[in-house]
């Protein structure tokens, strides 16, 4: 397999292009490249240099091209239509934990949570110092912040605001339509933010603000632009009589590709988790853990006192105990007889 | 900025190029990539071009601003002029 790349051989996440985003078209492989394919043209894409891939609706991909992907270290979304609403996501093996470690690090210690969370709101208050702000001044400010907000859209707009009613668990069971609206357009930006967090190899379930949902870090990067984004959009929507979800969805969408805020989505997870001069750890990726020695080399049998390994280094795979459905060989006729 | 051409490389390799660098055109790559990830890549051409012939063109401290790698069988060569690297073909 001398195509199967090392390690060394692929870009850092900080080096790559943010996302690529397909829909109506096959990936495949094609002499060991990235192909996509549609009734237009033929296309190769440099996984190596691409953190995500987005499939969009009307996309199939081959095991091949899943293949490529998960050794180029590029992760796999399937999403809604510009990526809102992730579905489903896949990261090769091909990738250190850097950036995941460095999160559980900073979410487990009260202080480093504290900061993060503060840089959070930081972003949402530019002329304000939050430096020395408990969580309760801060969640009372933002607060504060979001209802003028919706006052303002609501001058802004003509639409009357009679206030957010949210039911926890059925986001379009309550409210009027500026309310259905908002929920729709905030699931859609959820889907978004949950791409890129996993695509960078984060923990969408870390959350430094929120807690306990499987989608906390979600929830908290996507408070993040709901002032830019989702209130402005559901407003505007309301005022013209457009009340589908859809229309939020297909909405939020236009808005996302016309700002690039993947991208922006991006820097901001990345800043959050690795303020500027912090270097994640990028070399060796197949280590044990030591109280002492902080790392030692993995895939080594310890057992003998000698670094070398007669054997090689172990690649950890999966295991052959799984259930397997195969489908018949392609050569072999079809049985012909009477069906039961 | 980097510039890969190959010429008649063996099968597959082409294609396992475009992973790390755009085709522009058949047999020419531009990328951007490390330095660490140039040498590797450079190391897997070298070794698999066989009787094709690999070019890479990078960035340099030099007077020109740039520098060539070839392997395989030389159809062009790179030949240096008192520190001016020009491209040199065999007359047949």
């Amino acid at each position: 397999m001398w195509w199967k790349a090392h390690p060394h051989d692929l870009h850092r996440l900080a080096d790559r292009v943010s996302s690529v985003y397909v829909e109506r078209s096959h990936l495949d492989r094609d002499e060991n490249a990235v192909v996509i394919i549609n009734k237009r043209e033929t296309v190769r894409v440099p996984a190596a240099m691409i953190a995500v891939m987005l499939l969009g609706p009307g996309t199939r991909v081959t095991h091949g091209a899943i293949n490529l992907l998960a050794d180029s270290g590029t992760t796999v979304c399937w999403v809604g239509e510009q990526g809102v609403r992730m579905y489903a996501a896949g990261l090769g093996p091909s990738r250190g934990a850097g950036l995941l470690n460095r999160q559980a690090w900073l979410v487990s210690r009260i202080p480093q949570r504290l900061a993060v969370a503060r840089a959070m709101y930081a972003m949402r208050f530019p002329d304000e110092d939050v430096t020395a702000c408990t969580m309760q001044q801060l969640r009372g400010r933002e607060g504060a912040r979001v209802r003028k907000i919706y006052q303002a859209e609501s001058r802004r707009t003509g639409v009357p605001w009679n206030g957010r009613v949210y039911k926890a668990g059925d986001a379009h069971a309550a409210g009027d339509d500026l309310n259905r609206l908002l929920s729709a357009a905030n699931a859609a930006l959820y889907g978004i933010c949950h791409a890129v967090i996993v695509g960078l190899g984060a923990s969408p379930g870390l959350g430094f603000v929120h807690t306990g949902l499987a989608t906390s870090f979600v929830l908290d990067i996507a408070d993040l632009y709901k002032a830019e984004y989702t209130i402005p959009l559901a407003f505007d929507l309301a005022s013209k009589g457009l009340t589908q979800e859809r229309d939020a969805r297909v909405g939020l969408r236009d808005r996302i590709a016309q700002d690039q805020l993947l991208g922006r989505i991006v820097r901001d997870v990345k800043s959050l988790l690795t303020p500027t001069g912090t270097e994640l750890p990028d070399d060796e990726l197949n280590q044990l853990w030591d109280e002492h020695l902080g790392t030692v080399a993995g895939g080594v049998n310890w057992a003998t006192n000698s670094d070398a390994n007669p054997l090689g280094p172990i690649d950890p795979g999966m295991g052959d105990e799984h259930l397997a459905v195969i489908g018949p060989d392609f050569d072999r006729p079809a049985p012909t007889g009477p069906r039961r | 900025m980097t510039v890969i051409i190959l010429i008649a490389a063996p099968e597959g390799l082409r294609g396992h190029l475009t992973r790390w660098m755009i085709e522009v055109h058949a047999g020419v790559f531009v990328g951007n990539p490390s330095r660490r990830i140039r040498d590797r890549v450079w190391d897997l051409l070298a070794t698999r071009i066989n009787d094709g012939q690999a070019i890479l063109i990078e960035p340099a401290n030099n007077e020109q601003g740039w520098t060539v790698r070839t392997a395989g069988r030389d159809r062009w060569h790179p030949t240096d002029y008192d520190g001016l690297i020009l491209s040199a073909r065999q007359r047949a």
